[in-house]
């Protein structure tokens, strides 16, 4: 995380940080939140779909995950400046968008996850020496 | 614009929009407008949005933010020298497969 204070955490936001995870990253999702709903309505409904979209995919939470948001948010609120029409910014195929977007972020995505594990399981069995590799494009 | 250009132009939007900023610094919307203009009129703004965070990430290019009249700042990208010899690469690799394909379309050897 890069957000937030230097200051050192009381005991008791430790604590709490262990149950409740990362408190950063929560004001950060709330506050992309708040940007989405300022957003004209027909590009809310969008982010929404395509937020609902990502969630099938498993946890999108954490660092990575917070990155892709605000990147989202950014793509959006341009968009609506521009007055670009919603087609125009998902294409015919909104499907390979959200694939080609997601790509960017590897952080905490289950689908990355298990490709890095099937790609693992595949150098082992081809007898390759298999040092943790972190595949980032 | 056919579905098989779209096909076809996946591999190489990469290289093509290297190379415009090889050109000159852009933002994203000017490089979709730019390739709609030139034809390519099914490119999608998030592709190319998304594929510029992708060389972001991949430091080939370097991100100045300039406030503009409405909505947030735009992220300014130029080439640096990393994606410049990314660019050449891409060069040398289209020259091989166009010299290739070309040969095929005359008979095949």
């Amino acid at each position: 995380m890069t957000t937030g204070s230097n200051e050192p955490k009381s005991r008791y936001l430790q604590y709490l940080e262990i149950v409740t995870g990362s408190l950063e990253e929560k004001k950060r999702y709330r506050q992309y939140k708040a940007r989405i709903k300022q957003l004209p309505e027909n590009y809310r409904i969008a982010v929404e779909a395509l937020e609902r979209y990502l969630m099938h995919f498993g946890p999108a939470d954490g660092a990575g995950a917070m990155a892709m948001y605000d990147d989202l948010a950014e793509l959006f609120e341009q968009g609506a400046a521009d007055g670009t029409p919603i087609r125009d910014i998902f294409g015919e195929d909104p499907v390979e968008f959200v694939e080609a977007f997601v790509a960017n972020y590897p952080l905490g995505q289950y689908r990355t996850r298990e490709r890095n594990r099937f790609t693992t399981a595949i150098e082992r069995a081809a007898g390759e020496n298999t040092t943790t590799k972190n595949r980032t494009d | 614009m056919g579905k098989l250009v779209t096909e076809m132009l996946k591999g190489t939007l990469e290289g093509i929009v290297l190379a415009i900023l090889s050109g000159r610094p852009a933002y994203g919307y000017e490089i979709t407008a730019w390739l709609r203009a030139q034809g390519f009129s099914d490119i999608a703004e998030g592709t190319i949005y998304a594929l510029l965070v992708r060389v972001e990430q991949r430091g080939l290019v370097d991100v100045q933010r300039v406030p503009s009249e409405k909505g947030p700042p735009r992220k300014v990208y130029s080439l640096n020298d990393q994606g410049r010899e990314y660019l050449e690469e891409f060069w040398r690799t289209w020259s091989f497969l166009a010299d290739r394909l070309e040969q095929l379309r005359k008979g095949g050897k």
